[in-house]
């Protein structure tokens, strides 16, 4: 958490900073200790209904429509709540708005600044350990949802959910956008089996309890249904309505997909052999030797029986050893992963007791 | 049993599916308790059963004291359950068992007999299986030689779940993925003393084993790793080192293939710039093997395992 500096504001805000700037450091003043050493708000803390956690990533964030909105319906369900709002790297507009917001809130309204941007991933983290509600709901940082959603999302919780994730559906986004993200999130579907339409929404609410138990950290927050789910907790998936896109529409760039390509390998591989390395290494590997020694089978018995030339010039021999080699390679690795988990198994527990009836 | 009482004895019985066994189980749970007559407790694991079994345990718990219920909060597997029945269990002896009325409950008294004559761990042997031959007995006949010679345990069926523990043994261990099948060789890395004990097997009554020939790769895998962890964990540079030697003795046999005389050798004449290329790939990997073994004692170091007491660690016996 960095400190909210004056300096760095407008100019032509300066004479508003003071006053709502106090006010938000004096309700974080507790909470910020244990921010910087302790880790989590203890659960006593969690003394409020919602909390509402927005990261923002733009100057140009509308956060006042986003308070506003989803104050409102909050406020007509009779939920106490209040809003975090995380700041990444970013000031302008949204930040002025926010001190204004602040200054009208009081205690309901904090925020948490970096200097740097660190990713969604951190902002929801920061955002939970300052965090007061029994319920952490994030939102984007526009009005992409229905508000009126607000309503089923948490009843889905008091039906005895621990996560609800979104599905934006019908989607009003670009046609090929659809596509793409159709894509993704069936070739996630296919790779950890489970039936969430839509992971790249963020209207998510969340119990207390699962941030407490999940780390989050890198792009985790695009899978966090995923993991959530891995851990047992019940993930709900309820369809909302989708009100405007704001990201860019058409094709990203290259880099994107590569990344995206890398998350859903590392989710795969973290889902499935967090502790159990050596099958995914080792099938891996196995392969990679089996297929270079039954390459090698054959040319060698080439070489019994014809007269041909030498196999160290013939390319697919090389292929072959070269499969071997890096089929044993790949097994090794599989092994140092064992032994990283091993070392490290009195902290991972594999499972999760829902209850135990004495 | 209610907590505060001192229990000396926890059976565990990890549960998947297996409602209709249940209550003939218990019942026989029951009589073998009896004739032990020691103050214990029956925990349930529930691995999230989706046939109704958590009702029946629950009823199960209704009339007996004695039972408690783990529910998970969705499937974790066998090895999973058992490490949660250990972590439940406040008895000094902790017994587990399959629910599937395979093992037999009658052998507990002799189990108990061996644990008081001082042993750590006592493996259940199914000397006589009544499982198929080819899909079940030797697949499993043939991972227990493997696991026994590279583990040096003289177990001679490590995967029956019928087994006794000490409590102070199952503290020490921690076990997942699905390690329960080697709990023996763990156990050994532990400094336990490990005992077999020949019991009996009978045929599946209800319900369908959970089993097939599918996890044989996976078994061999496994073991590769069990070889590590329960050998060793604090020197895993020696077993990297091991397998260096194994190639840089095939490097040597090629080395020799490509340098001998091939006028004295018609065979090799043939094959000369073939082993060469052999011999060097193969010292690659020596060296790469000794480097990640390297990187091995670096994650053992970073770790901090080995800061932790040894008397928390392994079991010991002091005079």
């Amino acid at each position: 958490m960095s400190e909210t500096n004056p300096q760095d504001l407008p100019p032509a805000r300066e004479e508003l900073a003071p006053k709502p700037l106090a006010a938000a450091r004096a309700a974080l003043d507790p909470l910020a200790v244990s921010a910087s050493g302790a880790r989590l708000a203890p659960p006593h803390l969690a003394t409020l209904d919602v909390t509402v956690l927005v990261p923002i990533t733009s100057p140009r964030a509308e956060v006042r429509d986003v308070v506003v909105a989803l104050g409102r319906e909050l406020e007509r369900e009779g939920r106490s709540h209040e809003f975090v709002l995380v700041f990444d790297g970013v000031r302008g507009k949204a930040w002025s708005d926010a001190l204004e917001l602040a200054a009208q809130h009081g205690d309901k309204l904090r925020m948490i600044s970096f200097e740097n941007p660190f990713g969604e991933s951190v902002c929801l983290s920061a955002g939970f350990e300052i965090s007061r509600g029994r319920v952490i709901l994030t939102s984007p940082q526009y009005v992409q949802i229905d508000p009126l959603e607000l309503a089923p999302v948490l009843a889905a919780i008091d039906a005895g959910a621990d996560f609800v994730t979104p599905w934006r559906h019908p989607r009003v986004d670009a046609r090929l956008n659809r596509v793409q993200s159709a894509c993704f999130n069936w070739l996630i579907r296919q790779i950890i089996r489970m039936q969430f339409h839509d992971l790249n929404c963020y209207f998510r609410a969340i119990r207390r309890e699962v941030l407490a138990e999940v780390a989050v950290y890198g792009d985790m927050y695009r899978f966090l249904p995923v993991i959530a789910h891995r851990q047992g907790f019940r993930v709900v998936e309820v369809p909302v309505r989708h009100l405007k896109e704001w990201g860019q529409s058409g094709f990203f760039g290259l880099g994107v997909y590569v990344r995206r390509f890398l998350d859903v390998l590392g989710v795969m591989f973290l889902t499935k052999f967090t502790l159990k390395p050596l099958r995914f290494f080792g099938s891996v590997g196995a392969l990679c030797s089996f297929l270079g020694l039954a390459i090698l089978a054959v040319v060698s018995y080439q070489r019994l029986t014809g007269d041909n030339e030498g196999l160290y010039g013939r390319p697919v021999f090389l292929l072959a050893v070269m499969l071997l080699v890096v089929g044993v390679q790949i097994i090794g690795f599989g092994l140092v992963g064992e032994i990283i988990i091993y070392t490290q198994a009195r902290h991972l527990r594999e499972y999760r007791i829902e209850r135990v009836y004495e | 049993m209610k907590s505060g009482t001192p229990v000396d004895l926890s059976i565990v019985v990890p549960i998947f599916n297996e409602a209709p066994n249940l209550r003939l189980l218990h019942a026989e749970l029951a009589t073998a308790l009896e004739r032990v007559g020691r103050p214990c407790e029956i925990i349930y694991v529930d691995d999230r059963s989706t046939d109704g079994s958590l009702e029946v345990l629950l009823e199960l718990r209704a009339a007996d004291a004695r039972v408690r219920v783990v529910h998970f909060r969705r499937n974790f597997g066998q090895t999973a359950a058992l490490a949660a029945g250990f972590e439940q269990a406040r008895g000094h002896v902790v017994v587990t068992l399959d629910g599937d009325l395979q093992n037999d409950p009658g052998d507990i008294p002799a189990l108990l007999a061996e644990i008081d004559l001082g042993c750590d761990v006592v493996a259940g042997w199914r000397k006589q299986r009544h499982d198929g031959l080819v899909l079940r007995r030797i697949p499993s006949w043939l991972a227990n030689r493997l696991i026994s010679l590279a583990t040096g345990t003289r177990v001679h069926d490590t995967g029956c779940t019928l087994k006794a523990f000490r409590k102070d043994l199952v503290e020490r261990l921690v076990i997942y993925s699905e390690q329960h099948r080697f709990l023996p060789a763990l156990a050994m890395g532990s400094g336990a003393r490990v005992r077999e004990l020949a019991v009996n097997h009978r045929p599946r009554r209800f319900g369908k084993s959970k089993y097939g020939i599918g996890r044989a790769s996976r078994v061999l895998l496994d073991l590769l790793a069990i070889l590590m962890i329960a050998r060793f964990s604090h020197r895993p540079l020696h077993y990297f080192g091991l397998i260096s030697l194994f190639f840089t003795g095939g490097a040597i046999v090629f080395l020799f293939m490509s340098t001998v005389n091939y006028h004295t050798f018609e065979l090799v004449k043939k094959w000369w710039q073939f082993s060469l290329f052999i011999f060097f790939m193969l010292l690659l990997l020596v060296l790469y093997f000794v480097l990640l073994g390297l990187l091995s004692e670096l994650a053992v170091t970073a770790s901090g395992m080995h800061r932790r007491r040894v008397l928390d660690r392994l079991v010991s016996r002091s005079h």
